[in-house]
């Protein structure tokens, strides 16, 4: 038996002449919590959904809890549970007739299938919730029998997209606390998130994607060194009269290795080298900018190492929307 | 074993639909809404073949003599037994009319001065029959009632006038007769419009059901995401079809045995064959329409092009098939047209075994048509939606 849980060897899926997962290689352990960080449109559901049977990768092969993942789907099938972003329900059903019929798809007997839907109705705390209909639910309810769900027919290998996506934080905090729960249990966790902070908390490892490629995959605390070790330091400037030539001219100096507007007058900037902080200063002098402040971040964050690996902020994805509405600023003219 | 679990699979999912589908009671509400709505909206809107009973007809007497007005007598107690028409009097060719543009009336007869001299002369005399041809349906309806009742007198007045020539010898009604028909139908009792709608809008019934049936389940599941729990499941991709068809043919059957009590109860539709023979074609209607539904879901990114790909095919299969109206009366290369829809077939041959009483081997042709036609689409269909599955 192979310690692997996944093995993927240079995946890729294109739709027409876009290319969402470029050439992905990765092995992931058996009893790991790994996770996709990326922005929206990264690739990372893309893979998901490929590694779940559901989309034929372009090239490339896999291993999927030992089973091949072109050759023999319906192995894999049988091995993994899936928690979509959609959530995988009917709701005219109620909790347990959702359940039993996905039991009975998963061939599972019916006393163990009755006593897994207990057991993981108590799980989640939802036991007296069993016989109400689906769409009387709320959200955080809806999604803990999502969760649930994947796992009544006992995968080796669970995967999640956007699990705690919309969710209050109670329910968040405890969707997380479930997770590590199965994966004590041993089961493998795959997960995506564009949130920082639930793939730093949860994760063993985490793959930082963007562009359907990996631009670095190690431990959180790994992840984090790789900026102390190169020399590399972030700084977060206020400008107050910030231009977009002056963040262009900032960009093409050899110390910068990334920059990204935060909002109108703060830019994150990510440099290298002796003196980058006093060719940055005087750059943004020379252009004529009014320097309020500048900070530099001491024990580099997880979004830190975002910025300097793939060269940009992830909420500028991810909260695209919710900053136009706030600074009523073109997208265009930013700078990403 | 890998058979026996696609049906157990298939099984489960059409399960699970019906169950959602009681747990919804507007789905509920439309399934049942659906058959009766089409029952009664195409009994009436066509025209029926009997003639329209009590027509407003008028009379207008212009003669004086006796022969008229025993001839109007006459007339009224003719028609009384038919019943077909309702007589009114009117003094002038002119009221007449006038009522006649009002609508009032649909025709007059009107009996031109000198009527009694011509009969007391031995001349034939004769009647205008003025009829509102502005509606043809109406007009020739009111025409063969009057000239019904004028043949009805003239054998009458023949057969009196035989036995006046004084030959005792021969029979009145043989000599004025000598040729009687009596005509036989393959139903027995008065023919029944809804006797000819009725099978073949069970069909239509069963193909509109099943063809957006199909596309509306697959999409709302696609767009839900609860699809991505299916295929994601150790499941063959064919249980989801199976199920849903399944699940389909139930709900269709339902609405059949709905359509089939209601024509039954309330309009005298009678069955002359074998009931199981109908729903087996029924069934096997299902199997040759079921393969457009997937076909259509499975080249569609969504449900409303599903639809409407649907309905484009639907729609002159309803009107080409030969289930409102015969096909023999369409043009000929509307016939053409109806001869490569599957729905002809399938209707033609209900028809056959509802009212004829035909077994399986006179309907064959069509079986084997169908059957045909069943596996081509299904088969393309089956390849196709694999293949959009996993895009």
């Amino acid at each position: 038996m192979t310690e692997f849980a996944l093995e993927l060897n240079i995946i890729t899926k294109k739709f027409d002449n876009f290319t969402a997962v470029d050439d992905l290689s990765l092995k992931v352990k058996k009893g790991e919590i790994f996770g996709f960080l990326g922005p929206n449109g990264a690739g990372k559901s893309t893979t998901i959904r490929m590694l779940c049977t559901l989309s034929k990768p372009t090239s490339g092969s896999a291993k999927i809890a030992g089973h091949d993942l072109i050759k023999e789907p319906s192995k894999v099938r049988e091995k993994i549970g899936l928690v979509a972003e959609k959530m995988i329900m009917y709701d005219d059903l109620t909790a347990a007739e959702n359940l039993r019929f996905f039991g009975k798809l998963y061939k599972m007997p019916k006393q163990k299938r009755e006593e897994r839907i207990d057991q993981l109705l108590n799980l989640v705390d939802m036991q007296k919730w069993k016989d109400t209909q689906i769409s009387k639910f709320s959200t955080g309810m809806k999604q803990r029998i999502n969760v649930i769900r994947a796992l009544l027919p006992e995968p080796e290998i669970l995967f999640m997209d956007e699990p705690t996506l919309g969710l209050d934080p109670q329910t968040t905090f405890s969707i997380r606390e479930i997770i590590r729960d199965i994966n004590n249990k041993g089961v493998t966790v795959i997960l995506t998130t564009h949130v920082m902070t639930e793939a730093e908390v949860l994760s063993d490892r985490i793959a930082i994607i963007d562009h359907g490629k990996i631009a670095a995959l190690d431990t959180p605390q790994n992840l984090k060194n790789i900026l102390s070790k190169n020399d590399t330091s972030i700084f977060t400037a206020k400008i107050m009269n910030l231009t977009s030539k002056m963040i262009e001219k900032i960009k093409s100096l050899k110390v910068v290795t990334a920059l990204a507007q935060q909002d109108d007058h703060n830019l994150k900037i990510s440099a290298n080298g002796a003196g980058a902080l006093n060719q940055i200063i005087d750059t943004i002098r020379i252009e004529g900018g009014d320097i309020s402040s500048i900070t530099n971040s001491n024990e580099p964050t997880l979004e830190d190492v975002f910025l300097t690996v793939t060269g940009k902020e992830i909420r500028d994805h991810a909260n695209e929307k919710s900053n136009i509405l706030q600074h009523g600023n073109n997208p265009q003219d930013r700078v990403r | 074993m890998n058979i026996i679990n696609i049906l157990k699979d298939s099984y489960h999912i059409m399960e699970k639909d019906l169950l959602a589908l009681r747990r919804n009671r507007e789905s509920v509400a439309a399934l049942i809404i659906l058959p009766i709505a089409f029952l009664l909206l195409f009994g009436y809107i066509f025209p029926s073949a009997t003639i329209e009973q009590h027509m407003p007809v008028g009379i207008v007497n212009l003669d004086n003599g006796q022969a008229s007005i025993a001839f109007v007598t006459q007339i009224e107690t003719l028609n009384k037994n038919s019943g077909a028409m309702n007589i009114l009097n009117y003094s002038s060719v002119e009221e007449a009319k006038t009522q006649i543009d009002r609508g009032n009336i649909y025709g007059t007869f009107i009996i031109p001065p000198g009527f009694s001299n011509n009969l007391t002369n031995g001349k034939s005399a004769n009647v205008i029959v003025y009829v509102d041809n502005s509606n043809p349906q109406l007009s020739s309806s009111v025409e063969s009632a009057a000239s019904n009742t004028i043949t009805g007198l003239n054998g009458m007045q023949a057969e009196i006038n035989v036995v006046k020539m004084g030959s005792t010898t021969v029979n009145a009604q043989s000599t004025v007769f000598p040729f009687t028909q009596n005509i036989e139908t393959t139903i027995p009792g008065k023919s029944n419009y809804f006797n000819f709608l009725a099978p073949g809008l069970m069909i239509m019934i069963v193909m509109i059901t099943v063809m957006t049936g199909i596309p509306e389940a697959i999409s709302k599941e696609r767009e839900m995401g609860t699809f991505d729990g299916m295929l994601s499941a150790p499941i063959n991709q064919i249980s989801i079809i199976l199920g849903y068809t399944a699940s389909l043919c139930v709900k269709g059957f339902a609405q059949v045995i709905l359509v089939l009590t209601i024509a039954i109860i309330f309009f005298g539709v009678t069955v002359q064959g074998s009931i199981l023979l109908a729903f087996f074609l029924l069934l096997l209607g299902i199997f040759s329409f079921v393969g457009i539904g997937i076909l259509a879901v499975s080249s569609s990114k969504n449900q409303a092009t599903g639809t409407t790909i649907v309905n484009l095919i639907m729609f002159p299969m309803m009107f080409l098939a030969g289930i409102f109206f015969p096909i023999q009366q369409m043009p000929w290369f509307m016939q053409d047209i109806s001869k490569i829809i599957p729905l002809t077939y399938a209707a033609d041959a209900m028809r056959k075994v509802m009212l004829l009483n035909a077994n399986i081997g006179d309907v064959l042709t069509q079986i084997l048509i169908l059957v045909g036609f069943g596996i081509v689409t299904m088969s393309m269909a089956v390849i196709l939606f694999r293949k959009s599955m996993t895009s």
